[in-house]
């Protein structure tokens, strides 16, 4: 019986400091940052929170908004919904931020989401891709790409731009792989592309033997991959040390000068969709990739790029909208208009980004531009 | 011909997980202890392989004194780990070993950072033709390296005098300790071999994909579970054998049913057959 | 309450039903389970079918804890052929054979999983209220089941297979009533996460889920229901608490886990044994002394 109540004064002892959380003093305004710092997927956690962090400084350099300084407060979600709920709700009970930009993946994006939306605290996804993160509602925004919509860019590009036409599809089986190559199908024959086979992988595999086997044995024009970093490297060395030398097509997945590194000599000529062209003279972007290079000590990469947009994006709209109140945020984010690094951000009725496609090819060991895909038509996302 | 690739494919996949798994074959028929920090020895293993090539330029020396450090490490974490809760519930030695292998793969990513390391120089990179074959040279190592280490083993176990020691005490740790033999190191030994095998395996795997990631034991942590389980627990030839046709099923199972199930799934499906076929593993005993 | 409490208090009222459901087939009877998250994931998507085509609540609540426990007796039929390390690992490749499954089927979402799920009408309060209220009555049948004859029988069975079967305890029956019940508390918690989320992704009942859930148990003590109680509020709220070293938690949880095992395998409740009994005995050698 004592034991028993020991028990229980144990675990009332342990939840009383946590659950009574503290709140700053507020002469700042709070944005919240929610990132996979550890776990699976730490290396985009922290690609992420650098590209933030960054975007906080250089705003606060620049004057703050309208006097006031702005404040990150970021929290790991381990890339786990189930963790994204709690933080959520701590950002906008606890913190009190004004608006939360997600630096995660899909699925704690979605969650979080739901809980912004129920709050009426506007939220900015970064760079998750899946489709029913902005059908959240009216207060859920995203600076990135669909999936369904970058494939369908790859599509065009390898159909179009690169002329090819007998095409396998490798195809990473998560939600992020899977868009995109529902995209890419969808409007592969608009381009005149035959699909000869598709291949899928698991996120955790980092040996392809047996795909390349029979990658080699289907004989393609082209090959369109998803993956990310780590996949994509070892992927793409083996493609091209079985002898397959045809034209290995990714997308913002490999976006990081680690895919390089890792590929070494084979990434050399590989093509991808993204949003961010190292080749710009835009200021914004030429700018955000000087001063990231600076900061982090590495080289900037997609992520980090794409959290850097959603702070600028929501440090604009709170100037514009000239105060907090969670419906005139709405409001003037919804009216976007921003150059920032990963190009011109305007959204739809539904939230989402339209903006072009840059393609970036692996030149001399470093992402250059090749080419840029400007078709509204193809590129407009869903508006529901 | 497509096919014999792919059979080949499955082979090498094949001496990877044999190499990896043999380890934890060993301590399990030892200790009766699913040593699910071995996969973080494997990590550990790479780590320090890929350091030491990229140091001295020379993958040998990485290979040997990595297999070395992990060797000790290993017996470090039976010290430590293992031996003051030999006489608990199995769950405990599981759940501390769980415990163990999260915090090193931590470790690795607070140290060495999340992006993960690659190699300077990629050694074993060139292409080897065998017949109309072609494989890059640290494929085939691999497979060489699996024969002849487990080759050594099995010809230690069988007609050495610690291998013997190592057998008896397998069987029945009392009578082989009645008769004079050292358990204690034997268990050390055994941990050293093991764990060194992993290290290995994880510097073989770490050159054919370039990549050194502080969450890469996750795989080995739980398929080699599922491995042992196949090959009979405790029985190092079933391990290889049970590896090498895993490593056989998931290459033509990638491509074939790919759609259907992931690898993982492939994996297990396969194991849960076979187990519900023969429920003592495709060998029992040792 | 804030609704971060409020959001916190719901994840522990839904983990406490999810760990004691692994206490009943690990702790009561001795079967380690690694695949538990599976039966939480069979439960949730369930729920979550049934919800999105307008089922009510407590029907859907109801259908996946009856869908997870029809699971768990085939499962439990499996471990009829197997043992205790097997069956772990047996559980663990059920767990990645269910996730795979999912995965692929389109019905179930697929990669992009099940969004949209309607409220549960309660509202943040009202929900967590319901959820603590079943919180209480699964700690109560936890408790009930113990004390019981079945509680005896599983002790038994937990303890020595061979002797209890000598000792005519249908062992197979018990097993299979001990992860049947099991399972349902996890379909239970499925159910329960599915409204509280309203968004599902497979990753959510995956491996990690599984380990995480069984730490809970063992951390308690296996067997222990307070203990278990107990050791599910410490590690659901142990993220919160380390914000500050937000970069070290998942090092803490690791060693944790290592420590509890290696230093007090009977976990909290074999700790708080311990500890109570020694100052029970220093307190009647005082009075002797006297």
């Amino acid at each position: 019986m004592i034991k028993k109540l020991a028990l229980i004064v144990l675990a009332v002892g342990f939840s009383i400091p946590v659950l009574s959380g503290s709140s700053h003093a507020a002469d700042t305004i709070k944005i919240g940052f929610n990132a996979p710092l550890t776990g699976f997927a730490a290396s985009d956690g922290k690609s992420a929170s650098e590209g933030a962090k960054l975007a906080v400084e250089q705003v606060n350099a620049a004057g703050g908004i309208n006097g006031k300084l702005l404040e990150l407060v970021i929290y790991d979600d381990q890339a786990k919904p189930a963790q994204a709920i709690p933080i959520a709700n701590k950002l906008i009970g606890q913190d009190k931020v004004v608006i939360g930009v997600s630096g995660s993946y899909s699925g704690p994006t979605r969650s979080a989401a739901g809980v912004f939306q129920e709050a009426g605290i506007p939220y900015i996804a970064a760079y998750a891709i899946h489709p029913d993160i902005t059908r959240a509602g009216n207060y859920v925004f995203r600076t990135s790409f669909l999936g369904q919509i970058q494939g369908r860019g790859g599509a065009k590009l390898v159909g179009d731009i690169l002329e090819k036409k007998n095409v396998v599809i490798i195809t990473l089986q998560n939600d992020f792989g899977k868009s995109l190559a529902a995209g890419f199908k969808s409007k592969a024959a608009d381009f005149g592309i035959k699909i000869i086979n598709e291949y899928e992988y698991s996120i955790k595999d980092r040996q392809f033997g047996s795909i390349v086997a029979k990658v080699k044995a289907d004989n393609p024009d082209a090959i369109y991959a998803s993956g990310y970093y780590f996949t994509a490297g070892p992927l793409v060395s083996q493609l091209r040390a079985a002898g397959v030398t045809v034209p290995i097509i990714g997308q913002e997945g490999y976006d990081s000068q680690k895919f390089i590194e890792i590929a070494g000599p084979a990434s050399e000529g590989i093509i991808i969709t993204t949003s961010l062209d190292r080749d710009s003279d835009v200021p914004e972007t030429r700018n955000f990739i000087d001063a990231f290079e600076k900061r982090a000590g590495f080289k900037v990469d997609m992520v980090a790029a794409s959290a850097h947009t959603a702070i600028m994006v929501a440090a604009d709209a709170l100037k514009r909208a000239g105060s907090t109140d969670p419906e005139a945020l709405r409001k003037a984010i919804a009216a976007t208009n921003l150059k920032a690094s990963t190009g011109t951000i305007s959204f739809n009725a539904l939230g989402e980004v339209m903006k072009s496609v840059q393609n970036q090819v692996v030149k001399d060991g470093n992402w250059h531009r090749h080419s840029v895909i400007d078709d509204p038509a193809l590129l407009a996302p869903p508006d529901k | 011909m497509l096919h014999l690739e792919l059979l080949i494919q499955g082979l090498i996949y094949g001496s990877m997980y044999a190499v990896i798994a043999v380890g934890l074959t060993l301590v399990y028929g030892l200790l009766r202890i699913l040593h699910v920090a071995h996969a973080g020895l494997f990590a550990l293993g790479a780590y320090l392989g890929l350091l030491i090539t990229n140091a001295t330029g020379s993958l040998v020396l990485g290979m040997l004194s990595s297999a070395a450090l992990v060797g000790v490490g290993g017996m470090l974490i039976y010290r430590l780990c293992y031996q003051p809760i030999l006489n608990r519930p199995p769950h405990v030695a599981l759940i501390a070993s769980i415990g163990l292998f999260i915090a090193m793969e931590e470790i690795f990513r607070l140290i060495f950072g999340p992006y993960g390391l690659t190699y300077q120089n990629p050694p074993l990179q060139s292409q080897i033709a065998l017949g109309e074959i072609h494989l890059r040279a640290a494929e085939l190592g691999m497979v060489i390296a699996a024969v002849v280490l487990l080759g050594i083993l099995s010809y230690l176990s069988q007609s050495t005098r610690i291998g013997i020691a190592w057998r008896a005490t397998v069987d029945d740790s009392d009578m082989a300790k009645s008769f004079g033999i050292d358990t204690i190191k034997v268990r050390y030994l055994n941990f050293f071999i093991g764990s060194g095998l992993a290290a290995v395996a994880g510097i073989f795997i770490s050159l054919l994909s370039n990549l050194v990631e502080p969450t890469m034991g996750g795989v080995p942590a739980y398929k080699a579970l599922a491995i042992i389980v196949l090959g009979g627990l405790g029985n190092v030839k079933g391990t290889l054998i049970a590896s090498l046709l895993l490593g056989v099923v998931e290459a033509f199972g990638t491509i074939y049913i790919g759609s259907i199930l992931d690898r993982d799934a492939i994996a297990f499906a396969f194991l849960i057959v076979v187990l519900m076929i023969r429920p003592q593993g495709l060998f029992a005993g040792r | 309450m804030g609704i971060y409490e409020i959001s916190l208090a719901t994840v522990v009222g839904i983990n406490i039903i999810l760990a004691l459901g692994l206490n009943m087939i690990s702790g009561f009877c001795g079967q380690i389970s690694l695949g538990h998250a599976a039966f939480y994931g069979v439960g949730a998507y369930t729920c979550a079918l049934l919800a999105k085509s307008g089922t009510p609540f407590a029907a859907a609540i109801g259908a996946g804890m009856l869908a997870a426990g029809i699971v768990g007796l085939v499962v439990g039929l499996a471990s009829l052929r197997v043992r205790h390390d097997f069956l772990a690992i047996t559980t663990m490749g059920g767990g990645f054979l269910f996730l795979g499954i999912v995965r692929q089927q389109e019905i179930l979402g697929g990669e992009l999983g099940i969004s949209g799920i309607p409220s549960s009408g309660f509202g943040k309060i009202g929900y967590l209220v319901m959820v603590l209220a079943l919180a209480a009555l699964t700690t109560v049948f936890s408790l009930w089941i113990k004390r019981s004859w079945m509680g005896f029988a599983f002790d038994a069975v937990a303890d020595d297979e061979d002797t209890a079967r000598v000792m005519t305890v249908d062992v197979s029956a018990y097993k299979l009533a001990a992860f049947a019940m099991g399972t349902a508390m996890a379909g239970v918690a499925g159910g329960l996460y599915t409204y509280f989320a309203r968004f599902l992704m497979p990753d959510d009942f995956g491996f990690i889920t599984s380990i995480t859930v069984l730490s809970m148990v063992a951390v308690g003590g296996i067997g222990s229901v307070f203990g278990v109680i107990v050791a599910t509020v410490i590690l659901t709220l142990m993220p919160e608490f380390f914000r500050f070293i937000s970069d070290y938690k998942l090092l803490v949880y690791g060693a944790l886990l290592f420590a509890v095992m290696r230093f007090a395998p009977e976990g909290l409740a074999g700790l708080a044994g311990r500890v109570f009994a020694r100052t029970k005995r220093k307190a009647r050698l005082e009075d002797e002394a006297t």
